[in-house]
């Protein structure tokens, strides 16, 4: 049979397809057929939550950074309770990761805080001596795109039913809404809200003028994403 | 026209060899940058800290990976199987002027394609998934680039008049499908502009910018589903397919069994699949799904090693050849390369195993001892095989090509042993507890540990990139002033001193 | 011996050798973690075969002689023997699919593994042990027990010296700073820090019983004076102020009332466990709660802590 195979590329090129894609099959389906879904109090990203996670993507954050905490004593001590995939629900991409140069931070946002991030990320090693994280200066100039994150947020809304302006249910039984805007206009003025709470907790000067001027640092998005990080 | 031996034409692969060679000087250069950011983080601001944002870790990390990947090694098959595929098919490219236009035309997409790649990833234009940066606009561009690699070889395989076809052809094919079908669908994205215009708002953000059709843990599934068999069908199958063509080739040897070739090939390609639970062990995929993956990681050793022993045993009683032969050399150690990193890999896939090793620099020791060791050894070789027929040239000079060898194989030796034990070091500083129940170490302290490894790791990468300048000199004199050949060898590449 | 299983033996005893080295004289070690061992033991057995296999070949390369009947194909001038399979190749092929069907069923068990549940076992043993050791250490060993905390947990913010690099955390070393002391006269303060909501007023809620206003601003300067040098001068315009001011909540010694206001003289290791419980947020930045660590760990950083300034 097999000299057969050699001879004829087509039904050798079909056994070699059918042989590979049988694993994938075998493996997939079954998970997407129960699709992810959120555990209760997870919430989607609001505007500028998203626009820092596009940020940590834009500096490709997860080269050095984890965002899974494995069901191990050592790993749930470090970080916080083992990751469930329900909290990943709308994480679109998913940012695993698979190398930890730096600690996991699937629950910074429980431990670190908007003021230590601030100074941390202007200079990590003099926060943390003998850290080798890059200093992320440029972020404290860059101005956030938050139109691109609006963007992104009205595709999960459409195409993926992300739950934007509806109750999502918490863990206290309570209710909570993050809400849409519905225009680049009013999305733009929410993230401006949003980042001016962040901003009061921040020291560097610079960053409260760009905000009172109605431009967002990237760092202060970086910042909100980080904090929301539970 | 079958009595004259066949003129076989290597334009399209002689491009390839070129933009070979060139991806591979510019992705390990990012390489020995990198390791040594590792090791000395002032190195970040290398051009200055104006240029940081463009020369940090995190920007050029993805970058390293894809010019090595998409670069180097993919240029690498391009570039043999336009060498290979005529003659083990017995047809010439200049036998069909369609198939050399396309073949052309594939060239050039593929050299636009990767500036576009340059550009976006150092604008930190990227999705973030590993080995899948590219936004979609990209991907079509591969996506055309990789259908014209196919149109292409089977184009030849439909020409062909060698009726069967020989074990690398089989690799090739492989190669082609399975990269096919794993970069169509882990790639599946939302452009948001398909959001943004049904929003009745036009050019809202990015226009390029896109969201993953999967989410959380779906997602993982798909990309390490693809992430691990964009290795076997990038980094081993076409790597086998080239070792079964040029080591017999150059050796002058037949194959030691068809019975293992066969059984090494069909084996390969059905376990490989399974195994990619490996890279989500822990994690919040369905147990039963991780299981799968340490199973198959283990049963895949002998797949693996089977075509690796089938090599070894062609060399039997050549000792003299391995001897006196750096070209072969790179290929006898590239196997045994290939069987250390197809035996490390199972390991780190045993769960208790991949507990400690998972997150750490052991994990960049194995894949560093498979693409150095094996894929860069095993392109190398090739690319010296073919160097004297496609230049018509002997190779420039043997001396340079054996002292080449010793530096790059310090080089791999000096890379794996640092990250190895950096990689078991912090993974037992991440688990450890003190005599109180509490964590012994916080998180700093498992890195600055790791300081030493980091360093010894950046000199064994520039040994390494001395190396494939070393291996780029040598082509390039080859091309320009080797001495000049009037027949085919055989076998032995002649080399000049 | 063959100079090859010589050399081999070399590379191995060499290999494992700077491995035992490095990592043992790491910080890591073993530790009787049978993960450690697995994975050391992985690393070894990965080195021994592959050396010792390899040379299999290459005396084989030195010694054999390549022969067996060629198949009639030849491509490129390529011949093809057809030798059988090695058999030991099948052998392990074999061996390696009926491992696999034993770790399916009885090594990680597909109908009865799971990983969360190893993990609770694992939780389990492991307070099981903390607790019967370490439940009721008291003194030095609580303190050297909180030091270990803060190493792990508190150095990043705090440093190691825990003088709060800086500025950018509170300096442990001293109960409070001038600048703290102002802030929370000037703003007030809900912090939890009593464990209850129960907030402290800002400036426009603070009576001086001794002269009848509100506080002044350089009564706050004096004060905050006061309060932050540790109540030492007693005879300080500070501290007339603290016992106009401020003593009826926190003492006449500064060392609080229960349910009252907390002790802002010393440490103490309740007032710690309160910070770790619900946070801080003050004139320096925001102290976050530590839910994951627990409650004996919290007392033994307390204890640290309050070691610290004393
Ligand atoms: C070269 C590797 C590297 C890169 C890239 C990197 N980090 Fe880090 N990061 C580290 C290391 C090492 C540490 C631990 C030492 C320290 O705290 O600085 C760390 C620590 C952190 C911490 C503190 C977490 C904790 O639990 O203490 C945060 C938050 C963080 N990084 C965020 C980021 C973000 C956001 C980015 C991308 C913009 C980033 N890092 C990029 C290596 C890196
Ligand atoms: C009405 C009662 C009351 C009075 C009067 C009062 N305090 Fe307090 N004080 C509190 C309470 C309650 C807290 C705890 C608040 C919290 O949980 O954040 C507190 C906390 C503090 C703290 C600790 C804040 C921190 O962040 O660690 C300081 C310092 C302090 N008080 C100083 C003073 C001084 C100085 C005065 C007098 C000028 C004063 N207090 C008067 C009730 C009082
Ligand atoms: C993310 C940074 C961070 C970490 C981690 C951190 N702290 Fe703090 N801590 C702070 C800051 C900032 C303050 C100062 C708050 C203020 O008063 O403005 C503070 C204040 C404190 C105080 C002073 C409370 C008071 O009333 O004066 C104590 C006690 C304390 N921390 C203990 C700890 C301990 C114990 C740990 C570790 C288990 C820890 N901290 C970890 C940032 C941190
Ligand atoms: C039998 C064959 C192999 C098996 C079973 C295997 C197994 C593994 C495992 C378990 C990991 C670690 C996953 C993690 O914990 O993060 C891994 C990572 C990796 N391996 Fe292999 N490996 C094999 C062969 C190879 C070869 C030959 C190469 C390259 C030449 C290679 C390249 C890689 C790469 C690039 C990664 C890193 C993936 C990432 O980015 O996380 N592997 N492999
Ligand atoms: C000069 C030689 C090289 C050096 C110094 C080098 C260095 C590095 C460094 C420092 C990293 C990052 C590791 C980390 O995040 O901790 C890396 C990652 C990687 N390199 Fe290289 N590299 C070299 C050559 C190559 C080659 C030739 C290839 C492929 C053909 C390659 C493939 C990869 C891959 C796949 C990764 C990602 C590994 C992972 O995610 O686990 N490298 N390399
Ligand atoms: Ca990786
Ligand atoms: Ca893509
Ligand atoms: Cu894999």
């Amino acid at each position: 049979m097999f000299h057969w195979l050699e001879k004829h590329p087509f039904f050798f090129a079909v056994g070699v397809f059918a042989a590979i894609a049988f694993a994938g099959l075998v493996e997939i389906v079954p998970n997407f057929a129960q699709q992810s879904r959120p555990v209760i109090g997870t919430t989607p990203y609001s505007t500028l939550e998203l626009a820092g996670r596009q940020v940590y993507i834009k500096n490709s954050c997860n080269a050095c950074h984890s965002q899974l905490i494995r069901p191990f004593k050592s790993e749930t001590d470090r970080y916080g309770h083992y990751s469930l995939s329900g909290e990943y629900a709308y994480d679109r991409p998913f940012l695993w990761g698979s190398k930890r140069t730096g600690p996991d931070l699937h629950r910074v946002g429980n431990y670190r805080t908007t003021d230590w991030h601030e100074n941390h990320m202007k200079d990590p090693a003099a926060i943390v001596p003998g850290s080798i994280m890059p200093k992320y200066t440029w972020l404290y100039k860059n101005v956030t795109d938050i139109d691109t994150a609006f963007a992104e947020q009205l595709t999960d809304a459409q195409f993926f039913a992300v739950p934007y302006n509806k109750p999502v249910p918490m863990k206290d039984g309570s209710t909570k809404i993050v809400k849409l805007g519905k225009s680049v206009a009013e999305a733009n003025a929410m993230a401006l809200a949003e980042a001016k709470i962040v901003a009061k907790d921040m020291k560097d000067q610079d960053i409260k003028d760009a905000i009172a001027s109605g431009k967002i640092p990237e760092i202060v998005a970086l910042i909100a994403y980080l904090n929301s990080l539970k | 026209m079958e009595n004259r031996p066949l003129e076989y034409d290597y334009t399209v692969a002689k491009m390839f060899m070129l933009t070979t060679i060139a991806l591979g000087i510019v992705g390990m250069l990012i390489g020995v940058i990198l390791a040594f950011e590792l090791a000395f983080p002032g190195i970040n601001t290398i051009l200055g800290s104006g240029l940081a944002e463009f020369t940090n870790f995190s920007r050029l990390r993805p970058l390293h990976t894809d010019s090595v990947i998409f670069g180097f090694t993919v240029s690498g098959i391009f570039a043999t199987w336009y060498y290979v595929g005529q003659r083990v098919l017995k047809v010439s490219m200049a036998e069909s002027s369609l198939l050399m236009f396309l073949g052309k035309l594939q060239f050039w997409l593929y050299v636009i394609t990767v500036a576009a790649v340059v550009v976006s990833l150092l604008a930190g234009e990227t999705t973030s998934k590993e080995y899948a940066e590219f936004e979609w606009p990209i991907d079509i561009a591969i996506v055309v680039v990789w259908v014209l690699f196919g149109v292409n070889m089977f184009g030849l395989i439909g020409l062909r008049r060698e009726k069967s076809l020989y074990i690398s052809v089989w690799y090739y094919i492989a190669t082609f499908l399975g990269i096919a079908m794993l970069y169509l669908f882990n790639n599946m994205e939302v452009p948001t502009w398909l959001a943004t215009s049904a929003a009745g708002e036009t050019h809202i953000g990015d226009w390029f910018h896109s969201v993953s059709m999967y989410a959380g843990t779906n997602d993982a599934l798909v990309q390490w589903w693809y992430g691990h068999n964009a290795v076997a069908f990038g980094f081993t199958v076409p790597i086998v397919a080239m070792i079964y063509y040029f080591l017999p080739k150059e050796s002058g040897q037949a194959i030691y069994s068809y019975k293992l070739s066969l059984l090494s090939f069909w084996g390969l390609m059905f376990v490989y699949l399974w195994a990619g639970g490996h890279h989500l062990l822990y994690s919040t995929v369905p147990d039963w799904v991780q299981t799968m993956g340490s199973i198959f990681s283990v049963v895949l050793i002998l797949p693996s090693w089977g075509s690796a022993i089938n090599m070894l045993l062609t060399m039997k009683g050549e000792w003299q050849q391995v001897a006196a032969s750096p070209l072969i050399k790179f290929m006898v150690l590239g196997s045994t390369f290939y069987m250390f990193s197809t035996l490390e890999g199972p390991i780190q896939a045993i769960k208790s195993v991949n507990a400690i090793a998972h997150f750490t620099d052991w994990i960049v020791g194995h894949v560093h001892d498979g693409v150095l060791g094996w894929v860069g050894f095993m392109i190398m070789a090739a690319l010296y095989h073919m160097a004297p027929r496609v230049f018509k040239r002997e190779i420039y000079s043997k001396s340079l090509m054996a002292s080449q060898f010793w530096i790059q194989t310090l080089g791999v030796v000096l890379y794996f042993t640092s990250m190895w034990i950096a990689g078991i070091t912090q993974g037992m500083m991440w688990r450890a507890h003190d005599e109180f129940g509490n964590l012994a170490y916080s998180f700093i302290d498992t890195v600055t540990v790791l300081h030493p490894y980091y360093a010894i790791r950046g000199v064994g990468g520039l040994l390494y990139l001395t190396g494939f300048l070393m291996f780029a000199y040598n082509i390039y004199k080859t091309m320009t002033a080797g001495k000049r050949l009037d027949s085919e060898p055989a076998n032995a590449s002649p080399m000049g001193a | 011996m063959n100079k090859l299983y010589l050399w081999g033996i070399i590379i191995t005893a060499a290999m494992l050798g700077f491995t035992y080295l490095s990592v043992g004289t790491s910080k890591g070690g073993l530790n009787g973690d049978i993960v450690n061992t697995l994975a050391v033991t992985g690393a070894v057995v990965l080195v021994i075969i592959t050396v010792f296999v390899v040379i299999k070949y290459v005396r084989q390369m030195q010694t054999d002689t390549a022969d067996g009947e060629l198949a009639e194909e030849s491509w490129d001038n390529i011949g093809e023997y057809k030798n059988p399979v090695p058999f030991g190749w099948a052998v392990m092929f074999l061996g390696t699919m009926i491992w696999g069907m034993w770790y399916w069923v009885l090594g990680y068990p597909v109908n009865a593994y799971s990983q969360i549940g190893e993990y609770n076992e694992d939780v389990a043993t492991h307070d099981a042990k903390f607790n019967a050791q370490y439940a009721s250490i008291t003194g030095d060993r609580l303190v050297e027990m909180g030091e270990s905390v803060f190493l792990a947990e508190c150095k990043v913010c705090h440093g190691l010296a825990a003088d709060g690099i800086d500025g950018q955390a509170a300096n442990l070393n001293v109960r409070i700073q001038d600048k703290s002391v102002k802030y929370v006269v000037e703003h007030g303060s809900n912090n939890h820090i009593l464990g209850s909501e129960m907030p402290m007023p800002d400036r426009n809620g603070l009576f001086n019983a001794n002269t009848g206003a509100l506080i002044s601003d350089s009564e706050i300067d004096e004060v905050a004076k006061f309060v932050s040098g540790g109540f030492k001068d007693e005879k300080s315009a500070g501290a007339k102020v603290f016992a106009g001011v401020c003593s009826s909540c926190h003492g006449m010694d500064g060392r609080g009332m229960e349910y009252v206001a907390p002790n802002i003289r010393e440490f103490t290791p309740t007032l710690v466990t309160n910070v770790l419980n619900h946070g801080k947020k003050g004139a320096i930045g925001t102290m976050p709660a530590f839910d994951r660590l627990n409650a004996k760990q919290k007392e033994a950083v307390g204890a640290y802590i309050t070691s610290l300034s004393k």
